[in-house]
Protein backbone atom coordinates (compact mmCIF):
# COMPACT_ATOMS: atom_id res chain seq x y z
CA UNK A 1 0.00 0.00 0.00
CA UNK A 2 1.24 3.46 -0.86
CA UNK A 3 1.99 5.21 2.43
CA UNK A 4 1.13 8.88 2.02
CA UNK A 5 2.21 9.91 5.52
CA UNK A 6 5.54 11.57 6.24
CA UNK A 7 8.23 9.52 7.98
CA UNK A 8 8.71 10.47 11.65
CA UNK A 9 11.00 13.47 12.12
CA UNK A 10 10.40 15.02 8.70
CA UNK A 11 8.19 17.86 7.50
CA UNK A 12 7.05 19.68 4.40
CA UNK A 13 7.73 23.38 4.12
CA UNK A 14 5.66 25.76 2.04
CA UNK A 15 4.33 29.29 2.02
CA UNK A 16 5.90 31.86 4.33
CA UNK A 17 8.22 29.38 6.09
CA UNK A 18 9.71 28.11 2.83
CA UNK A 19 10.07 31.63 1.46
CA UNK A 20 11.73 33.04 4.58
CA UNK A 21 14.07 30.08 4.68
CA UNK A 22 15.07 30.49 1.05
CA UNK A 23 15.58 34.23 1.51
CA UNK A 24 17.76 33.68 4.57
CA UNK A 25 19.95 31.06 2.92
CA UNK A 26 20.35 33.34 -0.12
CA UNK A 27 21.19 36.30 2.09
CA UNK A 28 23.83 34.34 4.02
CA UNK A 29 25.34 32.87 0.86
CA UNK A 30 25.43 36.24 -0.87
CA UNK A 31 27.19 37.77 2.15
CA UNK A 32 29.97 35.17 2.03
CA UNK A 33 30.24 35.28 -1.76
CA UNK A 34 30.67 39.05 -1.63
CA UNK A 35 33.30 38.58 1.08
CA UNK A 36 35.36 36.49 -1.32
CA UNK A 37 34.52 32.98 -0.15
CA UNK A 38 34.23 30.06 -2.61
CA UNK A 39 31.28 27.69 -2.63
CA UNK A 40 31.65 24.04 -1.65
CA UNK A 41 28.94 21.42 -2.06
CA UNK A 42 29.31 17.88 -0.79
CA UNK A 43 26.89 14.96 -1.32
CA UNK A 44 24.11 14.01 1.06
CA UNK A 45 25.45 10.46 1.14
CA UNK A 46 28.88 9.69 2.60
CA UNK A 47 30.63 6.64 4.01
CA UNK A 48 30.04 6.32 7.73
CA UNK A 49 33.79 6.40 8.38
CA UNK A 50 33.89 10.09 7.36
CA UNK A 51 32.05 10.89 10.61
CA UNK A 52 34.18 8.78 12.98
CA UNK A 53 35.13 11.98 14.88
CA UNK A 54 31.50 12.56 15.88
CA UNK A 55 29.77 11.07 18.86
CA UNK A 56 27.30 9.08 16.80
CA UNK A 57 25.02 8.60 19.82
CA UNK A 58 24.31 12.34 19.82
CA UNK A 59 24.47 12.61 16.04
CA UNK A 60 22.75 9.35 15.20
CA UNK A 61 22.71 9.09 11.38
CA UNK A 62 20.32 7.43 8.96
CA UNK A 63 22.24 4.45 7.60
CA UNK A 64 22.08 2.28 4.52
CA UNK A 65 24.35 -0.13 2.68
CA UNK A 66 25.92 0.33 -0.71
CA UNK A 67 26.16 -2.55 -3.20
CA UNK A 68 29.45 -3.72 -1.63
CA UNK A 69 27.92 -3.83 1.83
CA UNK A 70 29.73 -0.65 3.01
CA UNK A 71 27.76 1.51 5.43
CA UNK A 72 26.60 4.81 3.99
CA UNK A 73 25.01 7.59 6.02
CA UNK A 74 22.98 10.67 5.24
CA UNK A 75 25.49 13.28 6.45
CA UNK A 76 24.92 14.25 10.11
CA UNK A 77 27.48 17.09 9.90
CA UNK A 78 28.80 19.44 7.20
CA UNK A 79 32.35 20.09 8.45
CA UNK A 80 33.63 16.52 8.27
CA UNK A 81 32.78 16.14 4.56
CA UNK A 82 34.87 19.28 3.96
CA UNK A 83 37.70 17.61 5.90
CA UNK A 84 37.31 14.61 3.58
CA UNK A 85 37.48 16.83 0.49
CA UNK A 86 40.65 18.53 1.75
CA UNK A 87 42.42 15.25 2.55
CA UNK A 88 41.58 13.57 -0.74
CA UNK A 89 42.16 16.35 -3.26
CA UNK A 90 45.06 18.62 -4.07
CA UNK A 91 43.22 21.83 -3.15
CA UNK A 92 45.76 24.43 -2.07
CA UNK A 93 45.40 26.13 1.30
CA UNK A 94 44.59 28.65 2.62
CA UNK A 95 41.04 28.48 1.36
CA UNK A 96 37.74 29.99 2.49
CA UNK A 97 34.63 27.92 1.77
CA UNK A 98 30.98 28.73 2.22
CA UNK A 99 28.23 26.13 2.09
CA UNK A 100 24.59 25.52 2.79
CA UNK A 101 22.71 22.29 3.04
CA UNK A 102 20.78 19.89 5.21
CA UNK A 103 22.17 17.54 7.82
CA UNK A 104 20.28 14.49 9.09
CA UNK A 105 20.26 13.41 12.72
CA UNK A 106 17.85 10.82 14.06
CA UNK A 107 16.33 12.27 17.22
CA UNK A 108 14.03 10.72 19.78
CA UNK A 109 10.89 9.50 18.04
CA UNK A 110 7.66 11.45 18.51
CA UNK A 111 9.36 14.15 20.58
CA UNK A 112 8.52 17.04 18.27
CA UNK A 113 12.09 17.15 16.95
CA UNK A 114 12.99 17.22 13.27
CA UNK A 115 15.70 15.04 11.83
CA UNK A 116 16.50 17.17 8.80
CA UNK A 117 18.25 20.38 9.81
CA UNK A 118 19.26 23.20 7.49
CA UNK A 119 22.64 24.85 8.01
CA UNK A 120 24.69 27.49 6.23
CA UNK A 121 28.22 28.35 7.14
CA UNK A 122 31.89 28.75 6.39
CA UNK A 123 35.16 26.89 6.83
CA UNK A 124 38.44 28.84 6.84
CA UNK A 125 41.26 26.38 6.21
CA UNK A 126 44.98 27.05 6.51
CA UNK A 127 44.79 30.09 8.80
CA UNK A 128 46.60 29.83 12.15
CA UNK A 129 46.06 33.41 13.21
CA UNK A 130 43.38 34.64 15.60
CA UNK A 131 42.25 36.75 12.66
CA UNK A 132 40.41 33.67 11.34
CA UNK A 133 38.28 33.50 14.50
CA UNK A 134 37.64 37.23 14.30
CA UNK A 135 36.62 36.93 10.65
CA UNK A 136 34.00 34.33 11.69
CA UNK A 137 32.78 36.52 14.54
CA UNK A 138 32.46 39.60 12.33
CA UNK A 139 30.48 37.55 9.82
CA UNK A 140 28.26 36.14 12.58
CA UNK A 141 27.46 39.53 14.11
CA UNK A 142 26.98 41.32 10.77
CA UNK A 143 24.69 38.59 9.47
CA UNK A 144 22.70 38.57 12.70
CA UNK A 145 22.26 42.34 12.31
CA UNK A 146 21.23 41.90 8.67
CA UNK A 147 18.71 39.26 9.76
CA UNK A 148 17.34 41.74 12.31
CA UNK A 149 18.29 39.80 15.42
CA UNK A 150 18.42 42.68 17.85
CA UNK A 151 18.99 40.84 21.13
CA UNK A 152 21.86 38.60 20.02
CA UNK A 153 24.37 37.49 22.65
CA UNK A 154 27.71 36.23 21.44
CA UNK A 155 29.24 33.65 23.74
CA UNK A 156 32.97 32.96 23.69
CA UNK A 157 34.81 30.00 25.18
CA UNK A 158 37.72 27.68 24.54
CA UNK A 159 37.59 23.90 24.07
CA UNK A 160 40.91 23.51 25.91
CA UNK A 161 40.09 25.54 29.02
CA UNK A 162 38.37 22.81 31.06
CA UNK A 163 40.85 20.00 30.18
CA UNK A 164 43.84 22.24 30.97
CA UNK A 165 42.50 23.34 34.36
CA UNK A 166 41.55 19.75 35.23
CA UNK A 167 45.05 18.58 34.29
CA UNK A 168 46.54 21.08 36.76
CA UNK A 169 44.47 19.76 39.69
CA UNK A 170 46.04 17.32 42.16
CA UNK A 171 43.71 14.45 41.13
CA UNK A 172 44.13 11.01 39.61
CA UNK A 173 42.71 10.18 36.18
CA UNK A 174 39.42 8.71 37.46
CA UNK A 175 38.79 11.60 39.87
CA UNK A 176 39.53 14.05 37.05
CA UNK A 177 37.09 12.32 34.69
CA UNK A 178 34.38 12.23 37.35
CA UNK A 179 34.84 15.93 38.07
CA UNK A 180 34.69 16.75 34.37
CA UNK A 181 31.45 14.76 33.97
CA UNK A 182 29.83 16.53 36.95
CA UNK A 183 31.02 19.95 35.71
CA UNK A 184 29.77 19.44 32.15
CA UNK A 185 26.42 18.07 33.37
CA UNK A 186 26.19 20.94 35.90
CA UNK A 187 25.41 18.23 38.47
CA UNK A 188 25.99 20.58 41.39
CA UNK A 189 25.23 18.02 44.11
CA UNK A 190 27.88 15.61 42.81
CA UNK A 191 30.33 18.36 41.84
CA UNK A 192 30.29 19.82 45.37
CA UNK A 193 31.05 16.38 46.84
CA UNK A 194 33.88 15.80 44.38
CA UNK A 195 35.71 19.09 45.11
CA UNK A 196 35.54 18.69 48.90
CA UNK A 197 38.88 16.78 49.10
CA UNK A 198 40.50 19.81 47.41
CA UNK A 199 39.38 22.25 50.11
CA UNK A 200 42.99 22.98 51.11
CA UNK A 201 44.15 23.51 47.53
CA UNK A 202 44.88 26.94 45.99
CA UNK A 203 42.32 26.01 43.36
CA UNK A 204 39.43 25.65 45.81
CA UNK A 205 38.05 29.24 45.63
CA UNK A 206 38.00 28.88 41.82
CA UNK A 207 36.53 25.37 41.92
CA UNK A 208 33.64 26.59 44.07
CA UNK A 209 32.50 29.04 41.37
CA UNK A 210 33.55 27.04 38.29
CA UNK A 211 30.11 25.58 37.36
CA UNK A 212 28.79 29.16 37.32
CA UNK A 213 31.67 30.56 35.26
CA UNK A 214 29.49 31.80 32.41
CA UNK A 215 27.57 34.97 31.62
CA UNK A 216 28.54 38.61 31.13
CA UNK A 217 32.16 38.75 29.91
CA UNK A 218 33.38 41.29 32.44
CA UNK A 219 31.78 39.47 35.39
CA UNK A 220 33.22 36.09 34.38
CA UNK A 221 36.60 37.70 33.75
CA UNK A 222 36.61 39.01 37.29
CA UNK A 223 35.84 35.58 38.75
CA UNK A 224 38.55 34.07 36.57
CA UNK A 225 41.11 35.94 38.68
CA UNK A 226 40.48 33.27 41.37
CA UNK A 227 42.24 30.71 39.18
CA UNK A 228 45.91 30.15 40.08
CA UNK A 229 48.28 30.81 37.15
CA UNK A 230 48.52 28.00 34.59
CA UNK A 231 50.74 28.99 31.66
CA UNK A 232 48.70 27.37 28.87
CA UNK A 233 45.47 28.72 30.33
CA UNK A 234 46.91 32.24 30.48
CA UNK A 235 47.49 32.13 26.70
CA UNK A 236 43.88 31.06 26.12
CA UNK A 237 42.58 33.80 28.38
CA UNK A 238 44.70 36.44 26.66
CA UNK A 239 43.20 35.41 23.31
CA UNK A 240 39.70 35.64 24.74
CA UNK A 241 40.41 39.08 26.18
CA UNK A 242 41.91 40.32 22.89
CA UNK A 243 38.83 39.02 21.11
CA UNK A 244 36.54 40.81 23.53
CA UNK A 245 38.43 44.09 23.01
CA UNK A 246 38.36 43.64 19.23
CA UNK A 247 34.62 42.92 19.14
CA UNK A 248 33.76 45.77 21.50
CA UNK A 249 35.65 48.19 19.26
CA UNK A 250 34.04 46.87 16.10
CA UNK A 251 30.53 46.39 17.54
CA UNK A 252 30.21 48.61 20.64
CA UNK A 253 26.55 47.67 21.19
CA UNK A 254 27.07 43.90 20.91
CA UNK A 255 26.45 41.90 24.12
CA UNK A 256 29.32 39.52 24.84
CA UNK A 257 29.31 36.59 27.21
CA UNK A 258 31.97 34.12 28.24
CA UNK A 259 31.50 30.47 29.19
CA UNK A 260 34.46 28.66 30.73
CA UNK A 261 32.58 25.74 32.25
CA UNK A 262 31.01 24.15 29.21
CA UNK A 263 31.83 21.07 27.15
CA UNK A 264 32.91 21.85 23.62
CA UNK A 265 29.90 21.68 21.28
CA UNK A 266 31.94 19.48 18.92
CA UNK A 267 34.51 16.93 20.00
CA UNK A 268 36.86 18.06 17.21
CA UNK A 269 37.23 21.67 18.42
CA UNK A 270 40.73 22.44 19.69
CA UNK A 271 40.67 26.16 20.43
CA UNK A 272 38.31 29.10 20.67
CA UNK A 273 34.60 28.29 20.43
CA UNK A 274 31.79 30.76 19.86
CA UNK A 275 28.03 30.58 19.78
CA UNK A 276 25.15 33.01 19.43
CA UNK A 277 21.74 32.99 21.01
CA UNK A 278 18.93 35.36 21.85
CA UNK A 279 16.28 35.48 24.54
CA UNK A 280 13.45 34.20 22.38
CA UNK A 281 15.19 31.31 20.60
CA UNK A 282 14.90 27.68 21.77
CA UNK A 283 18.41 26.87 20.54
CA UNK A 284 21.69 28.46 19.53
CA UNK A 285 21.43 30.45 16.30
CA UNK A 286 25.04 29.87 15.29
CA UNK A 287 28.07 28.06 16.57
CA UNK A 288 31.64 27.61 15.51
CA UNK A 289 35.21 27.23 16.57
CA UNK A 290 38.77 26.29 15.78
CA UNK A 291 39.67 22.71 14.88
CA UNK A 292 43.36 22.27 14.15
CA UNK A 293 43.58 18.47 14.43
CA UNK A 294 40.87 17.43 12.03
CA UNK A 295 41.91 18.53 8.59
CA UNK A 296 44.88 17.13 6.83
CA UNK A 297 45.85 18.19 3.36
CA UNK A 298 46.36 15.83 0.46
CA UNK A 299 49.99 15.62 1.64
CA UNK A 300 48.73 14.48 5.06
CA UNK A 301 49.89 17.59 6.89
CA UNK A 302 47.47 18.92 9.49
CA UNK A 303 45.76 22.15 8.56
CA UNK A 304 44.61 24.80 11.02
CA UNK A 305 40.94 25.61 10.49
CA UNK A 306 38.03 27.59 11.89
CA UNK A 307 34.35 27.08 11.05
CA UNK A 308 31.03 28.76 11.68
CA UNK A 309 27.53 27.44 10.98
CA UNK A 310 24.13 29.09 11.22
CA UNK A 311 21.14 27.03 12.26
CA UNK A 312 18.73 28.11 9.55
CA UNK A 313 15.65 26.44 11.05
CA UNK A 314 16.11 28.23 14.38
CA UNK A 315 16.58 31.54 12.58
CA UNK A 316 13.40 30.93 10.57
CA UNK A 317 11.40 29.88 13.65
CA UNK A 318 12.44 33.14 15.30
CA UNK A 319 11.32 35.18 12.30
CA UNK A 320 7.89 33.60 11.77
CA UNK A 321 5.54 35.77 13.79
CA UNK A 322 2.30 33.97 13.03
CA UNK A 323 0.88 37.23 11.65
CA UNK A 324 -0.67 36.57 8.23
CA UNK A 325 1.07 38.33 5.35
CA UNK A 326 -1.17 40.53 3.18
CA UNK A 327 -1.13 39.17 -0.37
CA UNK A 328 -2.33 40.76 -3.58
CA UNK A 329 -3.67 39.20 -6.78
CA UNK A 330 -3.41 41.22 -9.99
CA UNK A 331 -6.25 40.72 -12.47
CA UNK A 332 -5.40 41.57 -16.07
CA UNK A 333 -6.43 41.04 -19.69
CA UNK A 334 -4.00 39.00 -21.82
CA UNK A 335 -3.04 42.15 -23.76
CA UNK A 336 -1.86 43.79 -20.46
CA UNK A 337 0.44 40.92 -19.45
CA UNK A 338 3.66 42.98 -19.43
CA UNK A 339 2.03 45.77 -17.44
CA UNK A 340 0.74 43.22 -14.90
CA UNK A 341 4.21 41.71 -14.60
CA UNK A 342 5.65 45.15 -13.88
CA UNK A 343 3.08 45.58 -11.12
CA UNK A 344 4.03 42.20 -9.56
CA UNK A 345 7.60 43.47 -9.23
CA UNK A 346 6.33 46.66 -7.58
CA UNK A 347 3.82 45.29 -5.04
CA UNK A 348 5.32 43.07 -2.30
CA UNK A 349 3.73 39.62 -1.91
CA UNK A 350 1.73 39.94 -5.11
CA UNK A 351 1.22 37.55 -8.01
CA UNK A 352 -0.65 37.35 -11.29
CA UNK A 353 -4.26 36.18 -11.09
CA UNK A 354 -4.65 33.73 -13.96
CA UNK A 355 -8.46 33.80 -13.99
CA UNK A 356 -10.28 34.18 -17.31
CA UNK A 357 -12.82 36.70 -16.09
CA UNK A 358 -13.36 39.17 -13.27
CA UNK A 359 -15.99 37.04 -11.58
CA UNK A 360 -13.59 34.11 -11.31
CA UNK A 361 -10.80 36.47 -10.20
CA UNK A 362 -12.99 37.78 -7.36
CA UNK A 363 -13.76 34.22 -6.30
CA UNK A 364 -10.04 33.24 -6.31
CA UNK A 365 -9.07 36.36 -4.34
CA UNK A 366 -11.74 35.68 -1.76
CA UNK A 367 -10.66 32.03 -1.38
CA UNK A 368 -7.00 33.03 -0.99
CA UNK A 369 -7.84 35.90 1.38
CA UNK A 370 -5.99 38.25 -0.98
CA UNK A 371 -6.60 41.79 -2.11
CA UNK A 372 -7.55 42.01 -5.82
CA UNK A 373 -6.19 44.85 -7.96
CA UNK A 374 -6.31 45.65 -11.68
CA UNK A 375 -3.29 46.47 -13.87
CA UNK A 376 -3.40 50.09 -12.78
CA UNK A 377 -3.01 48.97 -9.18
CA UNK A 378 -6.57 50.03 -8.33
CA UNK A 379 -8.38 47.77 -5.86
CA UNK A 380 -11.22 45.82 -7.47
CA UNK A 381 -14.21 45.95 -5.17
CA UNK A 382 -15.70 42.56 -4.23
CA UNK B 1 12.94 39.62 31.48
CA UNK B 2 10.36 36.91 30.74
CA UNK B 3 9.06 34.60 33.49
CA UNK B 4 10.84 31.36 34.34
CA UNK B 5 8.78 28.40 33.09
CA UNK B 6 8.81 25.22 35.16
CA UNK B 7 7.34 21.81 34.33
CA UNK B 8 6.49 20.07 37.58
CA UNK B 9 5.67 16.36 37.69
CA UNK B 10 2.10 16.13 38.92
CA UNK B 11 1.02 13.85 41.72
CA UNK B 12 3.33 12.70 44.49
CA UNK B 13 6.35 14.69 43.24
CA UNK B 14 4.24 17.85 43.13
CA UNK B 15 3.11 17.29 46.74
CA UNK B 16 6.67 16.66 47.94
CA UNK B 17 8.20 19.62 46.08
CA UNK B 18 5.61 22.31 46.91
CA UNK B 19 6.83 22.71 50.55
CA UNK B 20 10.40 23.09 49.25
CA UNK B 21 9.33 25.70 46.71
CA UNK B 22 7.37 27.58 49.37
CA UNK B 23 10.35 27.50 51.73
CA UNK B 24 12.34 29.01 48.84
CA UNK B 25 9.94 31.93 48.61
CA UNK B 26 7.82 30.70 45.67
CA UNK B 27 4.11 31.31 46.21
CA UNK B 28 2.37 27.99 45.46
CA UNK B 29 -1.14 28.97 46.59
CA UNK B 30 -2.54 28.60 43.07
CA UNK B 31 -1.08 25.09 42.67
CA UNK B 32 -2.31 24.06 46.11
CA UNK B 33 -5.83 25.08 45.06
CA UNK B 34 -5.50 24.00 41.48
CA UNK B 35 -8.74 22.04 40.98
CA UNK B 36 -8.43 20.99 37.30
CA UNK B 37 -5.94 23.64 36.22
CA UNK B 38 -2.65 22.52 34.69
CA UNK B 39 -1.08 25.88 33.85
CA UNK B 40 -0.25 28.59 36.37
CA UNK B 41 0.70 32.02 35.04
CA UNK B 42 -0.44 34.00 38.08
CA UNK B 43 3.02 34.99 39.34
CA UNK B 44 4.96 37.58 37.34
CA UNK B 45 8.36 35.90 37.48
CA UNK B 46 7.65 32.17 37.64
CA UNK B 47 5.13 30.06 35.71
CA UNK B 48 4.29 26.39 36.24
CA UNK B 49 2.77 23.62 34.19
CA UNK B 50 1.80 20.27 35.70
CA UNK B 51 2.69 17.31 33.50
CA UNK B 52 3.30 13.58 33.78
CA UNK B 53 6.86 12.60 34.66
CA UNK B 54 7.78 11.03 31.30
CA UNK B 55 6.66 14.24 29.52
CA UNK B 56 8.88 16.63 31.52
CA UNK B 57 11.93 16.12 29.30
CA UNK B 58 9.84 16.45 26.14
CA UNK B 59 8.80 19.97 27.19
CA UNK B 60 12.30 20.79 28.44
CA UNK B 61 14.16 19.53 25.36
CA UNK B 62 11.94 21.55 23.03
CA UNK B 63 12.51 24.71 25.07
CA UNK B 64 8.80 24.94 25.98
CA UNK B 65 9.89 25.20 29.62
CA UNK B 66 13.18 26.30 31.21
CA UNK B 67 13.21 23.94 34.19
CA UNK B 68 11.86 20.45 34.87
CA UNK B 69 11.22 18.85 38.25
CA UNK B 70 11.19 15.10 37.81
CA UNK B 71 12.49 11.82 39.25
CA UNK B 72 15.99 10.59 38.41
CA UNK B 73 14.38 7.30 37.29
CA UNK B 74 12.87 9.10 34.30
CA UNK B 75 16.03 11.13 33.60
CA UNK B 76 18.06 7.95 33.55
CA UNK B 77 15.54 5.99 31.47
CA UNK B 78 15.26 8.81 28.91
CA UNK B 79 19.05 9.44 28.74
CA UNK B 80 18.70 13.06 29.80
CA UNK B 81 21.12 15.46 28.07
CA UNK B 82 20.03 18.63 29.89
CA UNK B 83 21.66 19.98 33.07
CA UNK B 84 20.69 17.88 36.10
CA UNK B 85 21.57 20.63 38.55
CA UNK B 86 20.12 19.81 41.94
CA UNK B 87 19.05 16.74 43.87
CA UNK B 88 16.00 17.99 45.76
CA UNK B 89 16.36 15.19 48.30
CA UNK B 90 12.70 14.14 48.12
CA UNK B 91 10.97 11.21 46.42
CA UNK B 92 13.78 8.93 47.54
CA UNK B 93 13.50 5.30 46.47
CA UNK B 94 15.57 2.64 44.74
CA UNK B 95 15.53 0.37 41.74
CA UNK B 96 15.55 -3.32 42.65
CA UNK B 97 15.55 -6.67 40.93
CA UNK B 98 12.72 -8.63 42.56
CA UNK B 99 10.88 -11.87 42.11
CA UNK B 100 9.14 -14.76 43.84
CA UNK B 101 11.06 -16.78 46.46
CA UNK B 102 11.53 -19.57 43.87
CA UNK B 103 13.56 -17.35 41.53
CA UNK B 104 17.20 -18.39 41.21
CA UNK B 105 19.34 -15.48 39.96
CA UNK B 106 22.20 -17.89 39.20
CA UNK B 107 20.16 -20.21 37.03
CA UNK B 108 21.73 -20.51 33.61
CA UNK B 109 19.10 -19.33 31.14
CA UNK B 110 18.19 -16.19 29.27
CA UNK B 111 15.95 -14.66 31.90
CA UNK B 112 12.80 -12.73 31.11
CA UNK B 113 12.60 -9.43 32.97
CA UNK B 114 9.46 -7.29 33.10
CA UNK B 115 9.85 -3.57 33.73
CA UNK B 116 8.58 -0.08 33.08
CA UNK B 117 12.24 0.92 32.57
CA UNK B 118 13.77 -1.10 29.69
CA UNK B 119 16.85 1.13 29.26
CA UNK B 120 17.81 1.07 32.94
CA UNK B 121 17.22 -2.70 33.00
CA UNK B 122 19.30 -3.25 29.91
CA UNK B 123 22.17 -1.13 31.26
CA UNK B 124 22.13 -3.05 34.58
CA UNK B 125 22.29 -6.49 32.98
CA UNK B 126 24.90 -5.30 30.47
CA UNK B 127 27.02 -4.13 33.38
CA UNK B 128 26.89 -7.54 35.06
CA UNK B 129 27.51 -9.23 31.70
CA UNK B 130 24.18 -11.00 31.35
CA UNK B 131 21.86 -11.00 28.35
CA UNK B 132 18.17 -10.96 29.26
CA UNK B 133 14.87 -10.63 27.43
CA UNK B 134 13.03 -7.50 28.51
CA UNK B 135 9.25 -7.12 28.46
CA UNK B 136 7.94 -3.56 28.76
CA UNK B 137 5.03 -3.27 31.18
CA UNK B 138 3.20 0.03 31.79
CA UNK B 139 2.00 -0.55 35.37
CA UNK B 140 1.63 -3.06 38.26
CA UNK B 141 4.86 -4.71 37.15
CA UNK B 142 4.83 -6.98 40.23
CA UNK B 143 2.13 -9.08 38.58
CA UNK B 144 4.49 -10.34 35.85
CA UNK B 145 6.45 -12.98 37.84
CA UNK B 146 3.28 -14.03 39.73
CA UNK B 147 1.49 -15.07 36.56
CA UNK B 148 4.54 -16.49 34.79
CA UNK B 149 4.99 -13.66 32.25
CA UNK B 150 8.52 -12.97 33.48
CA UNK B 151 11.18 -14.53 35.71
CA UNK B 152 11.75 -11.30 37.60
CA UNK B 153 11.08 -7.56 37.54
CA UNK B 154 13.12 -4.38 37.73
CA UNK B 155 11.10 -1.70 39.47
CA UNK B 156 11.25 1.18 41.92
CA UNK B 157 10.74 0.45 45.59
CA UNK B 158 10.10 3.03 48.28
CA UNK B 159 9.18 1.05 51.40
CA UNK B 160 8.93 -2.45 49.99
CA UNK B 161 5.30 -2.89 51.09
CA UNK B 162 3.95 -3.61 47.59
CA UNK B 163 6.63 -6.26 47.06
CA UNK B 164 5.90 -7.92 50.41
CA UNK B 165 2.14 -7.85 49.80
CA UNK B 166 2.75 -9.68 46.53
CA UNK B 167 5.13 -12.17 48.11
CA UNK B 168 8.09 -10.86 46.13
CA UNK B 169 11.61 -10.44 47.44
CA UNK B 170 14.58 -8.30 46.49
CA UNK B 171 17.49 -10.04 44.73
CA UNK B 172 19.62 -7.01 43.86
CA UNK B 173 19.68 -3.31 44.60
CA UNK B 174 20.30 -1.09 41.58
CA UNK B 175 20.58 2.70 41.40
CA UNK B 176 18.95 5.08 43.89
CA UNK B 177 16.23 7.47 42.79
CA UNK B 178 15.24 10.97 43.94
CA UNK B 179 13.58 14.08 42.55
CA UNK B 180 15.86 16.34 40.51
CA UNK B 181 15.81 19.88 39.21
CA UNK B 182 16.79 19.80 35.52
CA UNK B 183 17.57 22.91 33.50
CA UNK B 184 17.47 23.42 29.74
CA UNK B 185 21.05 24.19 28.68
CA UNK B 186 20.21 27.38 26.81
CA UNK B 187 17.64 28.54 29.37
CA UNK B 188 20.42 28.55 31.97
CA UNK B 189 22.14 31.24 29.89
CA UNK B 190 18.92 33.13 29.18
CA UNK B 191 17.78 33.18 32.83
CA UNK B 192 21.10 32.84 34.63
CA UNK B 193 20.36 35.04 37.66
CA UNK B 194 16.82 33.77 38.24
CA UNK B 195 17.87 30.11 37.98
CA UNK B 196 20.96 30.59 40.17
CA UNK B 197 18.81 32.29 42.83
CA UNK B 198 16.17 29.54 42.72
CA UNK B 199 18.81 26.81 43.01
CA UNK B 200 20.51 28.63 45.88
CA UNK B 201 17.21 28.97 47.76
CA UNK B 202 16.14 25.37 47.10
CA UNK B 203 19.55 24.12 48.29
CA UNK B 204 19.09 26.02 51.55
CA UNK B 205 15.46 24.93 51.88
CA UNK B 206 16.19 21.22 51.50
CA UNK B 207 18.75 21.26 54.34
Amino acid sequence: MLNRNLPVGTRDEFGATAQIKERMINQIQRYFRERGYAKITTPLLEYKAVFSELDLKTYQPYQLLDEQGETLVLRPDLTLPVARVMSTTGIKTPVKWYYSGDVFRVKKKLSGSYNQIAQAGIELIGYKSLKAEWECLIAAVELAQALQITDLKVELGNAKFVPLVLAALPLNEIERRNLQTALYAKDLSRYTTLIKPLAASDFYPFLKVWPWLFGDFAAVWQQLQLLPKIKAVTTICEELKETQIFLQQRFPQQQLTLDLSVASPQTYYTGMIFRGYCQSAADYLFSGGRYDQLLSSFQKTLQPAVGLAFSIDDLVARTITGKPVETTLIYFETSDWRQAEALVRKIPNSSLCLADNLKEARRLAETAGSRLVDVTGKVVQA
Amino acid sequence: MSALKIALTKGRTEQQVIPLLEASGVDCTAIRHKERRLIFNDLPDIHFILVKGPDVLTYLNRGAVDIGIVGSDILSEQNNQQYDMLDLGVGKCQFVLASTPEFDPNQIKRKIIATKYPNITQRYFQKIGEDVEIIKIEGSVELAPLVGLADAIVDIVETGTTLRENNLQVYARLQKVSTQLVVNQLALKQHQTAIATLIQRLSTAKQ
